[in-house]
């Protein structure tokens, strides 16, 4: 009895939130609004094209894209089941990005720690560099043939390029300091890599390998826009032709939809091992 | 009371500084070196400095004087345009695990934690696992460290970061520790704090520490002996030995007669020089 006596007296009662609460009620207030704003905008898109204010050609309705997509789930899409397609360009953007970053990591660590190797590659890497892979494309067909290898080759490239430049930025970022000292405690030239020049390159590396998925997804559907009767880059190509709007919405938004569920699983990864950046 | 040195009793740098019966008592010798990023324009022309082992030497001076060129050559990080730097009788010729260093900042292996951070260099002894968790455990026990074993530096404060460095160089126990301005990013207070401890440990540990600061403060109560560098002859100016009561970490050391009498005689120095 006089213990709840105490304690209620010793609660004092203020008026202003404290600065937690407040941050907490911002923060609330911040995803409502980053919620409720694109919600707006989808109703408003459903209701422009029911009511028929655009012409069903340009946009189509937001339930006709559903039901687009739920036929192409049961029915398939061009006489193949939609998981076909789904899988097809998610396996040839899973081999070029994982064979890419082997490649590119390598090429980068190389480069990034002998200064010999990047002189010798410095020229030929800086006239890639701003080349769109894109450009590469019928090249490769030519040479590849207008199969599985040269999309995959195609995307490999682009995302190699990329991770190798960002690997490369990320052993030479790593602070002297941190070099010295571990050569100060005894560490030879392997050591130091291993356990110093790596591990300091990590969070660029990281950074490289997303910005890199996120282009090959790009490489992707190009690559199965211009030759192929599979993958999500086809169904695109193949709507376009036969001006079915519904499918190649829905095309965009299974790229989109593949591309952030990707890029998220990736940023997750790279948290958890690179959690001391930031 | 404590008795204030003779003007007498600082040791003026000689000049036969190699001859072979003086090398028994050294650890470090450098001897004639001359260095200047720019062979144009000199940091260093015919400088002479020894280390006692053991012994606790700063190098006090403006900024621009040449204190932190002498570290890097000792450490083996630069090599001198002419004379030698000897460690033990031997050329120093690239960096080595007999002589640590503790930076300034910024050195900690950021994806280690403490413990592996401090165990670090006994990747290249060979000592016996055992004997080397020991090791770490009573040197993270001296620094105060404990309870943070698992943390990440980016965790830690920046007193406690630079704890970290020093118990990491101190633990495979070089023959010398040089320090280049390692309290300068702390706040008063916990440098105090770092002084006291790095005594302790200066205390354990037998070997000599080369620190560089350019506060006299903390030269006089952390040195056995300081040598204050001339900006422009790239040379020592003065040098002076330190006679404090003990125990040196005492923080009350800081206050005492004595202390002021340093500090006052090279404040002055240093003003006739800036």
């Amino acid at each position: 009895m006089s213990q709840a006596i105490s304690k209620k007296s010793r609660t004092p009662v203020y008026k202003q939130q404290d600065l937690q609460t407040q941050e907490l009620r911002e923060k609330g207030l911040l995803f409502c609004i980053g919620i409720v704003i694109p919600l707006f905008i989808l109703i408003f898109w459903e209701v422009t094209t029911r009511q028929g204010w655009v012409d069903e050609l340009f946009l189509p309705s937001l339930s006709g894209i559903v039901t687009e997509f739920l036929a192409m789930a049961t029915k398939g899409y061009a006489g193949t089941p939609l998981i076909t397609h789904v899988l097809g360009s998610l396996r040839r953007v899973f081999i070029a990005f994982s064979i890419g970053t082997v490649v590119g990591l390598s090429l980068g660590l190389l480069m990034g720690y002998y200064k010999y190797v990047r002189a010798a590659f410095y020229v030929v890497t800086e006239l890639l560099r701003p080349i769109p892979p894109l450009a590469f494309i019928t090249l490769f067909i030519l040479w590849f043939g207008i199969g599985e290898v040269s999309k995959v080759l195609i995307i490999l490239y682009a995302g190699a390029l990329i991770v190798m430049l960002n690997t490369i930025e990320g052993v030479r970022s790593c602070p002297q300091n941190k070099i010295l000292a571990a050569r100060t405690l005894g560490a030879n030239d392997l050591a130091i890599f291993l356990y110093v020049i790596f591990p300091a390159a990590l969070p660029s590396i990281f950074t490289g390998m997303r910005v890199a998925l996120s282009v090959d997804f790009g490489i992707l559907v190009a690559s199965e826009l211009l030759a192929g009767d599979i993958g999500i880059g086809y169904i695109i190509q193949d709507a376009s032709v036969f001006f079915n709007v519904e499918a190649l919405f829905v095309g965009i938004l299974m790229i989109g939809f593949f591309g952030v569920v990707s890029d998220f699983c990736l940023a997750f990864i790279s948290r958890r091992i690179v959690h001391w950046q930031g | 009371m404590t008795q204030l040195p003779s003007k007498s009793s600082t040791i003026s740098p000689s000049l036969d500084r190699h001859s072979p019966h003086l090398t028994e008592d050294e650890v470090i010798c450098l001897d004639q070196v001359a260095f200047g990023y720019s062979r144009k324009r000199l940091v260093l022309q015919d400088f002479g400095l020894s280390i006692r082992r053991g012994e606790f030497l700063t190098l006090l001076g403006p900024s621009g004087c040449g204190k932190s060129t002498i570290l890097n050559l000792i450490a083996g990080f630069h090599k001198p345009l002419s004379g030698r730097v000897t460690h033990s009788g031997q050329v120093v010729k690239g960096p080595s695990a007999r002589r640590g260093v503790v930076f300034q900042g910024n050195a900690l292996f950021d994806w280690m934690t403490v413990e592996q951070n401090i165990a670090f260099g006994f990747r290249f002894k060979s000592l016996p696992k055992y004997e080397q968790q020991q090791q770490v455990k009573t040197i993270i026990e001296l620094v105060g460290l404990r309870g943070s074993e698992r943390k990440y530096p980016y965790q830690l404060s920046g007193g406690m970061r630079q704890r970290v460095a020093v118990a990491r160089s101190m633990v495979v126990q070089p023959e010398i520790l040089l320090m280049d301005e390692p309290f300068a990013a702390v706040d008063v207070q916990t440098r105090e704090g770092l002084q006291e401890e790095l005594l302790k440990l200066h205390e354990q540990v037998a070997g000599a520490i080369l620190f560089v600061t350019h506060s006299v403060e903390e030269a006089v109560f952390l040195s056995d002996r300081i040598v204050i560098l001339d900006r422009d002859l790239g040379g020592i100016y003065h040098e002076i030995s330190i006679q404090l009561p003990e125990p040196r970490y005492a923080s009350m050391n800081r206050v005492s007669e004595a202390f002021n009498h340093y500090r006052t005689e090279l404040y002055l120095k240093m003003k006739a020089i800036s």
